[in-house]
């Protein structure tokens, strides 16, 4: 497990902001405010879940953080999840009812006519195909799974398998994931091949083709 | 009405056979009744690490070609009561059965007892199909190591998408000496990848091996660190709120050193 204070992730139900609760309440808002400030702007108006684990903040410190996610980031906390030590993984049965689609017009690059977004995590030997845009995933894409899509490939969450973003030939095309940990990456027909065995940076990352003409990785500050 | 748990995890030797025999033993130790089914055609081996080879006389192909009745197929266990085995036929091969037929079994069984649990082939196949059909949760075994993970999460998709939501883990020879020198996936990177309910841990164990030769579940053997595991498997899935035993995956001189780096 990394120690990073906060964490964020999707899963089955939508995004869950994970605090490490053994760190102090300003420290956990100023590592929010450097997680956020990575992703820009995309996040406002999100419904998300707090996952924590046992010590669990005291109840003063806790209506803080909310009303510091609400009023500071103008997103919504629907729901609070306490994990016991034992390290069940967070997979809640509640779907949510929030879309990011809207939340990412802000962002330019996306052609958010036609974006799709998919709810769950695709497993070894699944494939989520979208060849008329983009495609956000609120999930994992685990070692074996596959994305293509004509446009970008956004991943909340950790990409492990294979991306083909800009499968129609489009270069310009990107891949974004919280966790960037893929077994190989195509843009239009370029490919990339991390080293093996990378750990995860603990930062989102993008992917897109550089001025070389090769596929370069670098830490998600915006589009 | 009980309810019917298929054991499955894609990867072959990774404990299916040893948990439907434990587990199925150990519901029954605590007062459940219980009906296990080899689902592994032409490859049947339940009956023998339940010590039961001997009393096989007829199969689930034998019930299903009507040469007889599904209660005289069933095999008493020796040990404790109400614990039923069905096995699996020798001769015939994975695709003699077709899953409505497995599925009809698993109905009837369903009817007598409440936990019918179905010990699943490797693989993806038309036995891995036969296995499912009747099935109202999954309980998915996988070892730690990357390739039956790998293999786990393909069934977990292939589970969802046949509708089987309510699906359980059980990570099985997790040696806490291996992963604290760092040459095993812990728990935590398991269920990071798959992201299901973690149902159990069972320990590596050399008493599954004796265990399995002689005939006689492990579970029967109690204070083994196995056979412990297994209770307590048996006890959540009846609904007990048991908490998972933390295995101690960092070293203590590890945690000595968080500890101060925390306090400075
Ligand atoms: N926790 C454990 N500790 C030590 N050995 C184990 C453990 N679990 C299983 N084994 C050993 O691993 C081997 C395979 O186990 P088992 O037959 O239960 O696997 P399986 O998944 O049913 O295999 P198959 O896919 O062939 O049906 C056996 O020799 C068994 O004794
Ligand atoms: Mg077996």
């Amino acid at each position: 497990m990394d120690n990073s204070i906060v964490k964020l992730r999707g899963y089955k139900d939508g995004l869950h902001l994970i605090v490490n609760p053994k760190i102090s309440l300003s420290e956990i808002e100023l590592a929010i405010q450097e997680l956020f400030a990575k992703m820009n702007q995309p996040l406002t108006g999100t419904s998300i879940q707090i996952d924590m684990r046992p010590p669990v903040l005291n109840p003063e410190d806790f209506k803080h953080l909310e009303t510091h996610l609400t009023e500071t980031y103008n997103l919504v906390v629907n729901g609070v999840n306490i994990f016991e030590e034992s390290g069940e993984s967070p997979i809640l049965a509640a779907p949510a009812t929030h879309s990011i689609a809207t939340d990412l017009s802000q962002g330019q690059n996306i052609d958010l006519d036609n974006a799709q977004v998919v709810r769950q995590t695709i497993r070894s030997g699944q494939t989520t195909r979208c060849l008329s845009g983009s495609v956000i995933i609120y999930g994992d894409v685990n070692p074996g799974g596959e994305v293509i899509s004509a446009g970008d490939i956004v991943v909340l969450g950790a990409l492990r398998g294979t991306a083909h973003a800009g499968a129609n030939g489009g270069l310009t095309s990107v891949i974004v994931a919280m966790e960037l940990v893929p077994l190989q990456l195509q843009i239009g027909s370029y490919v990339n091949r991390p080293p093996v065995g990378q750990k995860p940076r603990g930062y989102p990352e993008i992917a897109r083709v550089g001025a070389e003409d090769i596929i370069i990785v670098e830490e998600f500050i915006k589009f | 009405m009980g309810k019917v748990i298929v054991i499955t995890s894609g990867k072959g030797g990774v404990g299916k056979t040893t948990s439907t025999a434990n587990i199925g033993t150990a519901l029954a130790m605590i007062g459940k009744t219980v009906a296990i089914i080899d689902a592994d055609v032409g490859l049947r081996n339940l009956d023998v690490v339940m010590g039961l080879e001997s009393r096989v006389v007829f199969t689930s192909m034998d019930v299903i070609d009507k040469r007889c009745e599904l209660e005289k197929a069933l095999v008493k266990d020796r040990r404790v009561e109400d614990l039923m085995l069905l096995a699996a036929s020798q001769r015939n091969r994975k695709d003699d059965i077709k899953p409505e037929q497995m599925k009809d079994i698993c109905e009837r069984l369903k009817e007598d007892y409440e936990y019918v649990l179905v010990d699943s082939p490797a693989g993806i196949e038309q036995g891995f199909h036969n296995a499912t059909a009747g099935a109202d949760e999954a309980i998915i075994i996988t070892t730690p190591d990357v390739s039956a993970i790998r293999d786990a999460d393909r069934i977990i998709g292939l589970l969802q998408n046949q509708g089987i939501d309510f699906i359980n883990l059980i990570l099985n020879r997790l040696s806490p000496t291996l992963v604290r020198k760092g040459n095993m996936i812990s728990k935590n990177d398991v269920l990071d990848i798959l992201n299901i309910d973690l149902l159990g841990i069972v320990p590596e164990d050399t008493g599954v091996i004796a265990s399995t030769n002689r005939g006689v579940p492990l579970v029967h053997n109690d204070g083994s660190p196995g056979a412990d595991a297994y209770m307590r498997i048996a006890r959540r899935i009846t609904g007990q709120n048991i908490p998972i035993p933390e295995m101690r995956e960092d070293s203590f001189f590890s945690q000595i050193v968080n500890w101060f780096s925390r306090k400075n």
